[in-house]
């Protein structure tokens, strides 16, 4: 398991996760303390000013330019970042091609699809396999396979990994890359389907 | 639950953009033409309302604990949103193999079914740990939980699984019930 396989396993959800969960305690922690203050926890002094304190606007007041400019400022701020975090949790994942020459004015790539379809129909050949799906993942500088093997009920893990050992060492050995990081999904037991005459 | 926090986190997103965005013209607009209404945001009224209601009033109160609770969700929501997948061990170091605990169930269920006096088992499983519900309509408990445990390490056993997972079954027979 490396870095690249262990990131091909599936899209990262990461910056989602973080950012949802991370909006989320500070949604929490701002709803708690308007609760304490509220409840008079505070003291009950606190718990009976106005909510738009009028000591704190007279505080913005007094300094109007410095109010104003960090206003603009964090506006522009969030305004900004909110879109880019939007962006990104639109953004899908790239199926690089792979590059197997990066000489200048001598680029040889082989597109994404053709090395997916090439293990694709390798990996289907195997015993025990029922149907395979495979891509690519990553970026140019560090593509991945990722393969899905559904296999049928009774198949021999071990034996199915060795296969598959040779698959990914031909695929290697044809595109004449040193290494190709790979993540590979087993769904075991799956019921082997009927094909449509 | 993936699909729903990669939605809340475009939505969210998409709002904190919205919030900036008339935070920063309001506030120039504020600044270029002093004294006259707001652009879009009637946020002199808003000011004026907040100035009324004290903190213990009851519409902050109830504010309050909805926006607490409303983190609370999205907190819950983004540690759900965790890959169950159990790993299997890697036969080479730039390769890494996974299944899901669906397949380890089923594979477990399959075999548990076909042994002999089963009439039907659901299975859950996880990477740490196997539950198996098996109903008999010929066997008791005592006579078929040692064998079915047995079964069920067997079939686990042959998984190339880092941690094995820990196995518990229960029988469910109209015969303990007499």
């Amino acid at each position: 398991m490396s870095k690249f396989s262990d990131a091909a396993r599936a899209r990262s959800y990461r910056l989602e996760r973080g950012l949802t969960g991370t909006t989320g305690v500070l949604a929490l922690l701002a709803g708690a303390a308007a609760v304490v203050v509220g409840m008079g926890l505070l003291g009950e002094f606190r718990a009976q000013r106005p909510v738009a304190d009028p000591i704190a606007l007279d505080f913005l007041r007094q300094y109007p330019e410095v109010t104003k400019g960090v206003a603009i400022a964090l506006g522009v701020l969030l305004f900004v970042l909110g879109l880019r975090w939007a962006f990104r949790s639109l953004r899908v994942e790239l199926r690089p091609d792979l590059v197997l020459d990066r000489t200048a004015g001598n680029g040889l790539r082989v597109v994404s699809g053709a090395v997916a379809e090439a293990v694709r129909s390798d990996a289907e050949g195997i015993d025990g396999v029922a149907k395979a799906r495979v891509r690519l993942v990553g970026d140019e500088q560090h593509p991945a396979l990722r393969i899905r093997l559904s296999l049928t009920d009774g198949a021999e893990v071990r034996a199915v990994w060795q296969e598959l050992d040779k698959v990914l060492g031909n695929a290697k050995s044809c595109l004449g890359v040193a290494e190709l990081p790979t993540a590979v999904h087993l769904e075991l037991a799956t019921v082997e389907r009927q094909r449509v005459q | 639950m993936r699909v729903l926090v990669r939605l809340l986190s475009c939505l969210l997103g998409l709002a904190i953009a919205a919030a900036g965005g008339l935070l920063a013209t309001e506030v120039t607009w504020w600044w270029v033409q002093p004294g006259s209404p707001p652009l879009l945001v009637p946020w002199h009224e808003w000011l004026r309302l907040l100035g009324t209601v004290n903190w213990a009033s009851l519409p902050v109160r109830i504010t309050a604990w909805s926006v607490a609770a409303a983190g609370l969700l999205l907190v819950l929501f983004a540690a759900a949103a965790r890959r169950r997948d159990v790993r299997l061990n890697a036969p080479a170091p730039e390769i890494t193999v996974t299944t899901s605990p669906r397949s380890l169930a089923r594979t477990v269920g399959n075999s548990v079914r076909a042994a002999e006096g089963v009439t039907g088992a659901s299975v859950t499983a996880s990477r740490r740990r196997v539950r198996v519900r098996a109903t008999s309509a010929l066997k008791t408990e005592d006579q078929l939980r040692p064998r079915l445990t047995e079964l069920a390490r067997e079939v686990v056993g042959a998984l190339p699984l880092p941690h094995t997972p820990s196995v518990s079954v229960v029988v469910d027979s109209p015969r303990d019930r007499r």
